[in-house]
């Protein structure tokens, strides 16, 4: 689904991804943990260009993101990268402007050209699922955090996408709405949704994913199976970080 | 119908045919450079003279120049109707047409803009009291003067210490006398002249306001054309004349150089207006007649000018025509007298500052938007000018941008009526400070809300159009409001395009009834009482549409 081939990535000078390999098949759920500033944000925002990069490539599906893939000659094939691969942000980064199910419609409408009224329908048994069927007319600033991360994460699934990217989704909630995102998430990872998870909870990644990634520095130091990477890791980095996660 | 008497037409027929063989002959022997440009105004324009006349005459319209914030007893807005002008100039006009066999139609501009409106063609004659001077005849053609004005001194009655010209040269309480005058007249040349390092001339853009400030001591003394001095005087019972009038002048009608065939017809008229006393029935009427205009008689008499033929068939009788009763102002008004006389037309105006405002400003909102994404979101290629774009129009003044486009654009062959040059100035130049406002309030979007919508596969335009400009729009209410309240104001300029808007009404009218505090006042409240419901309007929006603060 998702082929990551010796990426590299520059801010300036500063080369934050050192060359990272990393193949994502349908249904898997990847963590990606480890220390601040190690590359793991701008390593997924690169996944759906949102950032570009100067060496390697990126395949989703037949799709291919290069260095060379340029935001306005590429701009179609970039909508369809999105469409297939969502993002959930820290933030929420929902629209201030329009309400919860607005928010929700938006996209189905503009870019999958569905009817108001199937992209309504989509909406409501979403925002039912995630436990917000009361907040259809609301504006996010008047929910809390925790159910403004799940109207996001409901707005990215009603585009259907193939996997979804989830950019430290839990980092600017207190710990009980965390935990309504937290197990939100962990449903639809059972469910079989694609995943790849930049978290700083240990406990979902030992929970819920497949594969866990660690990386510091700009490389991926180390990944396995959650058992490997928690119970006997190999890697000091890996070793010193679970130390002070804890 | 009586035409001029036989002998007169018959002593004109021979002097003007003397004067057309001898004027370009007599000039050849001066300088060649006459000689070149009297070649070249022989030639050059005289197709497009002929036209001008044959348009006058087939549109049935003469459109003669004039700025009745000049006041009396020139143009001034009638007393009983302000919307319509009355003065010696206007009854000139109609005589005119008459003689012309076409209606006369007043066409309202800047004084100093005249010789513009001319060149452009959006005037046919200017008949303002405009001087006759040699620069001036270098663009434009001069007719026979219609007037003989001189310039009267006046300072207070009980100010004895200026009894004469002299007095002027003395110190007064320590200081050099002050010697108020209307800038860019004859009165400013000949005072600038006469004052040199002994005196100080003082410049004022309203032909009375000098004589106010006389009274209230402000200054010393000032130096008026004889008809203003005369007309308001009696406004103005503080002062009295010092002196003889002095430094004699013309008064003529200008046409555009070359225009040969009018300006034979308007000679005609003029001379058949002095020998048949119109102008002196007109000049007795407004208390302007003198001794001095029995030169227009010599003048007329001798034909010392060009183009008469005497064919002219005139419709008037001497003898006819009934004596006028004199025309002077009414006694000065204040207080509600001048709100029930005026505010008709003060609201009149207002509505036309309304309806420039209305239809500019979403112009400039949508131009403004537009030129904002383009230079934020646009190819490389078109930012830089658009930024040039900005630049220009913030950094030149809209005064200028429709001079420009009013004056400058018809030498190109563009030709816009002076109401949607007035749109179209106010809507560009505008454009350019809306578009500022929205780069800023397009930045202060905040970052992931683009991430937001492009991850969600929206393509770069929907996503401003959609997520983006709705935002932006609600950060940028205060500050376009802000804006539209300025254009409001802004209209103003519009008089150099001879639109009289508010302000223009309430120079023309505190000009010509001197009750400048209550205009002032019912001017002021009149732009409060459409700016302040633009304020709770936007206020009420804000509220409606209104975001919390970017976190």
């Amino acid at each position: 689904m998702i082929t990551v081939k010796n990426l590299v990535k520059f801010h300036g000078q500063t080369e934050v991804l050192k060359g990272i390999t990393l193949a994502v098949k349908k249904g898997d759920v990847e963590a990606i943990i480890g220390p601040s500033g190690g590359g793991k944000s701008t390593f997924l925002r690169c996944l759906n260009g949102l950032e570009t990069f100067q060496n390697g490539e990126v395949l989703i599906d037949d799709m291919r993101l290069t260095p060379q893939t340029h935001v306005r000659k590429d701009a179609v094939m970039l909508q369809q990268v999105r469409q297939r691969v969502g993002f959930v942000f820290q933030q929420f980064n929902l629209f201030p402007h329009l309400t919860v199910l607005e928010n929700l419609i938006e996209a189905p409408v503009q870019v999958l050209k569905l009817s108001r009224d199937e992209a309504v329908h989509r909406a409501e048994t979403l925002l039912r699922r995630v436990g917000l069927a009361d907040k259809l007319h609301v504006r996010p600033r008047n929910l809390s955090g925790g159910q403004q991360q799940r109207v996001a994460i409901a707005r990215t699934l009603v585009m259907q996408p193939g996997a979804i990217l989830f950019d430290e989704p839990t980092s600017a909630l207190d710990p009980v709405m965390a935990g309504e995102v937290l197990s939100l998430m962990a449903d639809l990872a059972g469910e079989g949704q694609t995943m790849i998870v930049v978290t700083h909870s240990m406990h979902f990644a030992r929970r819920v994913a497949n594969r866990v990634h660690v990386f510091a520095g700009g490389h991926d130091v180390e990944s396995g199976p959650p058992s490997e990477i928690f119970e006997s890791p190999r890697h000091e980095t890996t070793r010193s970080f679970l130390e002070q996660a804890r | 119908m009586t035409l001029i008497s036989r002998k007169t037409r018959k002593t004109f027929l021979a002097r003007t045919a003397f004067w057309s063989t001898l004027r370009c002959g007599e000039m050849s022997g001066l300088k060649r450079h006459i000689l070149v440009s009297c070649l070249l105004l022989g030639f050059a324009p005289a197709v497009r003279a002929a036209d001008l006349l044959d348009q006058i005459r087939k549109e049935n319209r003469l459109l003669w120049g004039g700025d009745q914030e000049g006041g009396g007893p020139y143009i001034f807005p009638r007393e009983d109707n302000p919307a319509e002008v009355a003065g010696f100039e206007v009854e000139l006009a109609a005589r005119l047409g008459d003689l012309l066999k076409v209606r006369p139609e007043f066409s309202q501009g800047q004084w100093d803009k005249m010789p513009d409106l001319l060149r452009t063609g959006k005037i046919h004659i200017i008949l303002n009291g405009y001087e006759f001077t040699p620069e001036r005849t270098a663009f434009m053609d001069s007719s026979v003067p219609y007037y003989i004005y001189d310039l009267q001194l006046l300072a207070r009655a009980d100010d004895s210490s200026i009894r004469s010209w002299d007095d002027l040269k003395r110190l007064h309480a320590g200081k050099k006398a002050s010697i108020g005058v209307l800038t860019a007249s004859a009165a400013d040349t000949y005072a600038t002249n006469f004052c040199r390092d002994v005196c100080e001339v003082v410049r004022y853009d309203g032909t009375t306001d000098a004589m106010r400030e006389v009274e209230t001591t402000k200054l010393d003394a000032t130096l008026q054309d004889g008809p203003i001095a005369a007309f308001y005087g009696p406004r103005f019972p503080k002062l009295r004349n010092v002196g003889e009038p002095v430094a004699p002048g013309y008064y003529v009608i200008y046409v555009r150089k070359g225009e040969r065939a009018l300006l034979k017809v308007l000679n005609e008229a003029l001379i058949f207006m002095v020998h048949n006393g119109d102008l002196e029935r007109i000049y007795r009427k407004y208390g302007m007649w003198s001794d001095r205009q029995k030169e227009l008689t010599a003048i007329a008499g001798n034909a010392k000018f060009y183009g008469y033929d005497a064919t002219l068939a005139a419709t008037v009788d001497r003898d006819a025509a009934t004596p006028d009763t004199p025309v002077t102002l009414g006694k000065p008004e204040h207080g509600w007298a001048i709100v029930a006389r005026y505010g008709g037309i003060l609201l009149q105006s207002a509505g036309l500052t309304v309806i420039l405002s209305v239809l500019s400003f979403p112009i400039a909102i949508v131009v403004g938007l537009l030129v904002a994404i383009g230079r934020l979101y646009g190819p490389r290629l078109i930012r830089a000018p658009l930024a040039a774009y900005v630049e220009f129009l913030r950094g030149t003044p809209l005064m200028l941008q429709l001079y420009f486009v009013f004056f400058f654009l018809p030498e190109v062959g563009i030709t816009i009526p002076a109401f949607w040059t007035a749109i179209a100035g106010l809507a560009i130049n505008y454009s350019a400070y809306e578009s500022e406002i929205y780069r800023a309030g397009l930045q202060a979007v905040p970052r992931g809300q683009m991430e937001a919508a492009l991850s969600l596969g929206m393509s770069r335009p929907t996503a401003i159009r959609r997520i983006l400009v709705p935002q932006a729009f609600r950060i940028v209410i205060p500050p376009v409001v802000n804006d539209f309240i300025a254009l409001f104001k802004d209209t103003s300029v519009c008089s150099v395009v001879t639109l009289v808007e508010l302000t223009k009404r309430f120079s023309v009218l505190s000009l010509s009834t001197q009750a400048t505090v209550e205009l002032m006042l019912m001017t002021g409240f009149l732009y409060l009482a459409m700016s302040y419901p633009m304020s709770v309007v936007s206020r009420r929006l804000e509220k409606h549409l209104g975001l919390e603060p970017a976190l």
